[in-house]
């Protein structure tokens, strides 16, 4: 963690943040994607069968759900069990108090004259 | 003891220029560390400076279940006004204790709830939520978790996802809860500390950044995700008060800018002025605590000698 790799190539990931980041991309994603498609997004290079174990461990965990699609599966998240977990979380992330008592979020919520600053900053140097 | 062991109840004050001065002059690792230290020593010094005004203020109420020779005239003497004094200090250690009770209670229920929410949604580090608006937060413990809402994914391309899960990752891994905890605790033990927690706060998330930056390889990317998400949030109609933005802005601009050099700086700069300051006060009210608590020590075996 305290080597500089700036500009260098992305770092090597271990099997939990490949599921996260498998995860994130399937949720983004307006359609099911099959392990190709799924290979073809993700930055760095992984192995296609990588790819197809990481996605298969992902359903048997109950996070994703899979269909048949010719000779291979499409995969897309399942939402009924996290749309209950979010019913759940909404109760303490809805409370202030609650939320600042455990919690850093990645960002806190901006002002008005924040929200000018930022949209320059980004404008000038974030491309 | 007299006036001594009033220095930790007034030393606090300090510590506010290096925490306003500390963020944007050193590498946030640096800031952390030094923060996080002067706040627990100056809390836990102010916190035992007013258990012994609490002590020799209160020993002579009736019903304080403490030996007799604890309300001789000779320890009351030891303090002008000892029972104006004593009150005030047993009742701002009281609201303490109640504040520190009332921070942890919280933490555990509202750790309790999203622990079950997540387990609820399946054995992965990552959780999605489907619903509500864009969030994003790590959620420390045995098993740690990010949690991050649909809605938050969808403003940010892959890059910058990845920026927000290593983000998250380094909040995890450095148990930046844990600091933030202490943090948010000693500003329950004396008010003045406040500063320091913002400072905290701030410069933990500058530590996750830079860990972020790090892992994707480019510092510009994690501010184009930390600028998204903020935009995607809501907005609250009023100015930022310090000329440079709030919190976010700075973030933002801090990574645009070099990385942060990673040593300490010098004493004749405003930081490294305002981290001597500092230091000095740190060094003072612990000398103060041990001087007044010697003192109350002593005080109380002449009282016993005398009996």
């Amino acid at each position: 963690m305290t080597e500089s790799r700036a500009g260098g190539p992305p770092a090597r990931r271990g099997p939990g943040e490949l599921e996260s980041e498998i995860l994130s991309l399937l949720w983004t994603s307006p359609t099911a994607m099959g392990a190709g498609a799924v290979q073809e997004q993700l930055s760095g290079e992984l192995a296609y069968t990588t790819v197809v174990t990481i996605l298969s461990r992902l359903h048997d965990k109950g996070v994703l759900q899979r269909t048949r699609s010719g000779r291979s599966y499409v995969y897309a998240p399942v939402y009924d069990e996290a749309g209950l977990a979010a019913r759940r979380m909404r109760q303490v992330l809805d409370k202030e108090g609650d939320r600042q008592a455990v919690l850093a979020r990645f960002v806190s919520d901006l002002s008005t004259d924040d929200e000018a600053l930022l949209r320059r900053l980004l404008e000038e140097g974030g491309s | 003891m007299r006036w001594i062991v009033y220095l930790p109840l007034l030393l606090p004050i300090t510590a506010v220029p290096v925490a306003r001065l500390a963020a944007d002059h050193l590498a946030p690792r640096r800031v952390v560390g030094l923060l996080t230290a002067l706040t627990s020593v100056l809390a836990l010094c102010a916190t035992i400076s007013l258990g012994l005004l609490t002590v020799v203020g209160t020993a002579q109420l009736p019903g304080v279940p403490l030996p007799d020779h604890w309300s001789d005239p000779q320890v009351r003497a030891s303090i002008p006004n000892v029972q104006v004094i004593g009150s005030l200090a047993s009742a701002a250690l009281t609201s303490a204790l109640v504040c520190v009770s009332v921070v942890l209670w919280r933490r555990r229920r509202a750790l309790a709830v999203l622990r079950a929410g997540v387990a609820a949604a399946g054995d992965t580090e990552l959780t999605v939520l489907p619903i509500g608006p864009p969030t994003a937060f790590a959620l420390p413990g045995r098993r740690p978790r990010i949690v991050v809402s649909a809605s938050m994914l969808a403003r940010l391309d892959a890059d910058e996802r990845r920026a927000l899960l290593a983000h998250e990752r380094a909040h995890l891994s450095g148990r930046h809860d844990r600091v933030l905890l202490v943090a948010t605790l000693a500003m329950c033990a004396h008010p003045l500390l406040r500063p320091m927690r913002t400072a905290i706060g701030y410069a933990l998330e500058r530590c996750a950044d830079e860990a972020a930056a790090r892992v994707v390889g480019d510092r510009r990317v994690v501010a184009r995700a930390v600028g998204k998400a903020a935009l995607a949030g809501p907005v609250t109609p009023h100015g930022a008060m310090a000329a440079t933005g709030g919190p976010v802005p700075r973030r933002v601009a801090a990574l645009l800018a070099p990385t942060p050099a990673d040593r300490w700086p010098t004493p004749w700069s405003r930081p490294g002025a305002a981290t001597l300051v500092a230091l000095g006060g740190a060094a003072l009210s612990t000398w103060a605590t041990w001087d007044a608590a010697i003192d109350l020590h002593a005080i109380l075996l002449t009282a016993d000698h005398m009996l």
